[in-house]
């Protein structure tokens, strides 16, 4: 583990590619490591050059689950499809493993799930994980085999033989999973990998992605689900208008973020409130909500002396979502004003 | 490996379309309508046979190249399918190569289940002596139908199934016109001669996979012309395919 986990697009730091360190190589303990990581778009027509993911710096270490975060269009199925080679970078590079990513041969240790997977209908689903196991380096035989045991793995034994135009969506994205994993690979790159699924279904996918942490397979995945992301990752890189944007433990970014307090008291006190102290009316009680949890003795004090009959102080973390939204907006407004400035 | 597996999915593909179905269909009623006619042709049935039969093979595989092949590739990037196969250890010009070995076994399933038709109703008719040209002219189409299937190939990698299936349409016609376009180039102004040639000379000398008329007589071709189209069809389609794969190779799949 590095010593500090943050960094800021622009400004190398632990979590994020060195830029000295020599880029290729395989390194016992980084399974993906992007540096300069650039793709730009130009329209052939008019052209006019799109930003997909600009100078990516980023290193993700064996055996770690990263969660990959950021608004539609922000550059994190751009990452994804250059880390399997979809896409070809402008300029920059990654490696897996030690291979770049411009090697078919960096893709043989890649379980790829992309967003909104779509398959042959004209397969069963069972010959579509077998050809998927076959095309990812399995035997025919062994790749039978897995493929019925994944089948049931991800509850479509029952419908192992029908073809895939009768499958709904909350199955084919558990079949595009299973056949992400068939081969047991090293690394699983998933977009999206909850989308469409019911709550089960989801739970279902997140146990699975912790069977494969805990065997020490390594996960990027993008999601909008944020509690699946903060109960998943270690830790969550967070892209804006394709850059990176921050990078950070789960943990780190909670206790990063504003320690708020909520107080509740009986009733609905009639007092007047500090500027510092939000007021949430309930049925039976009054909340209190204290922005900054270091000045809760003072507030105590002051609600005690006004006659307020304190029931209940609950501190209160922020959540990933409320970060998320905060990187978001900075994220947003930042090039806005560095464009006004210009 | 991985080639063999992409032919093998798409001869799985293209072999469970109904549209082949509907296509071997309309080979088999072509003949028994040639039987129709042949009262009608003079005592000429046997050519009619002969001509109508190994015609209707070459169409019937163009028409099934221009439905499957031209939208062989262009689906899976419009259905994002390609996606499951590139993201996996499989290079971009072995996924080509395979589409193109794929589809070309289906075309020659066609043929081949064709022309053992056509020989079947020759030797009902008392025409078995016609069977060994109509064999030659049967391989020929199939070899006719690889070069036509690369073209389509590129041509669904880099375009639209639309446009892929007139590019395709176009480069048959010009195929089919080469040695004519040739013979007009003698005659014609400098830099019109010029473009002629160079259009002559890139299409494919489609002529070279026919010898119906000789097959229609009852006469062989030689083993040096079925070697030599046999050698076009590879160095052709080996060219098509490479063309195809450099064009392939740096193209973003959205």
């Amino acid at each position: 583990m590095h010593g500090s986990e943050e960094g800021v697009a622009g400004r190398p730091a632990a979590g994020h590619a060195p830029a000295d360190r020599p880029a290729g190589g395989e390194t016992p303990d980084v399974a993906v490591r992007c540096t300069g990581l650039t793709k730009l778009y130009r329209d052939p027509w008019t052209l006019k050059v799109t930003r997909g993911l600009e100078d990516l710096d980023l290193e993700v270490r064996r055996g770690e689950v990263m969660g990959y975060l950021g608004p539609n269009g922000a550059g994190k199925t751009t990452t994804l499809k250059l880390l399997t080679g979809l896409h070809k970078p402008t300029r920059g590079g990654a490696w897996i493993f030690g291979e770049s990513i411009e090697t078919t041969s960096s893709r043989r240790r890649i379980g790829f799930l992309p967003e909104q997977p779509y398959f042959y209908d004209y397969l069963t689903g069972m010959e579509y994980l077998e050809l998927a196991g076959r095309l990812s380096g399995l035997q025919g035989r062994e790749s039978r085999d897995r493929a019925r045991a994944w089948m049931g793995r991800v509850g479509l034994g029952a419908a192992e033989s029908r073809g895939l135009r009768k499958y709904s969506k909350g199955m084919l994205q558990r079949l595009g999973l299973a056949a992400a994993l068939i081969h047991g690979p090293d690394l699983l790159l998933l977009d999206e990998p909850m989308s469409g699924l019911d709550p089960l279904g989801r739970r279902d996918v997140r146990d699975l992605l912790l069977e494969q942490r805990e065997r020490g397979v390594t996960v990027l995945f993008s999601s909008h689900i944020l509690p699946d992301v903060e109960m998943l990752c270690d830790r969550v890189a967070i892209v804006l208008q394709g850059r990176l944007s921050r990078v950070a433990r789960v943990g780190e970014l909670v206790e990063d973020g504003p320690q708020r307090v909520e107080i509740r008291c009986e009733g609905q006190p009639v007092v007047a409130l500090p500027v510092t102290l939000s007021r949430i009316e309930r049925p039976a009680e009054t909340a209190f909500v204290l922005e900054q949890g270091e000045r809760l003795d003072e507030v105590l004090r002051w609600l005690i002396e006004a006659g307020v009959r304190v029931r209940a102080v609950t501190p209160q973390r922020s959540s990933l979502e409320d970060l998320y939204v905060q990187a978001a907006q900075s994220g947003i407004e930042r090039p806005l004003r560095e464009g006004r400035q210009a | 490996m991985t080639t063999w597996l992409i032919a093998h999915n798409t001869f799985r593909e293209t072999t469970r379309d109904r549209l082949l179905a509907g296509a071997i269909a309309a080979g088999v009623a072509l003949l028994a309508v040639t039987q129709l006619l042949s009262p009608l042709a003079m005592g000429e049935g046997r050519r009619l046979t002969i001509d109508l039969g190994l015609s209707g093979i070459s169409w019937l595989g163009l028409l099934v190249v221009l439905l499957v092949g031209t939208s062989l590739v262009a689906k899976e990037l419009e259905r994002r399918t390609i996606f499951n196969l590139l993201s996996r250890p499989i290079s971009r010009p072995g996924y080509l190569v395979g589409k193109w070995a794929g589809l070309s076994a289906t075309l020659w399933l066609v043929v081949l289940s064709m022309g053992l038709a056509l020989c079947v109703l020759l030797a009902l008719r008392g025409d078995g002596a016609f069977v060994p040209g109509v064999i030659q002219n049967v391989l020929l189409a199939g070899l006719e139908l690889m070069v036509m299937t690369s073209i389509a190939v590129m041509c669904s990698a880099l375009s639209t199934p639309v446009l892929s299936a007139l590019y395709t349409l176009g480069f048959f016609i010009v195929g089919q016109w080469s040695y004519d376009l040739r013979g007009f180039a003698e005659g014609a102004p400098a830099l019109l001669r010029g473009l002629l040639e160079v259009t002559a000379d890139l299409a494919p000398n489609l002529p070279l996979f026919n010898a119906r008329t000789l097959a229609a007589g009852g006469h062989l071709t030689t083993l040096a012309h079925l070697g030599l189209a046999t050698a076009y069809a590879a160095v052709y389609s080996g060219c098509v395919l490479g063309l195809a794969a450099a064009a392939f190779e740096s193209r973003d799949f959205k």
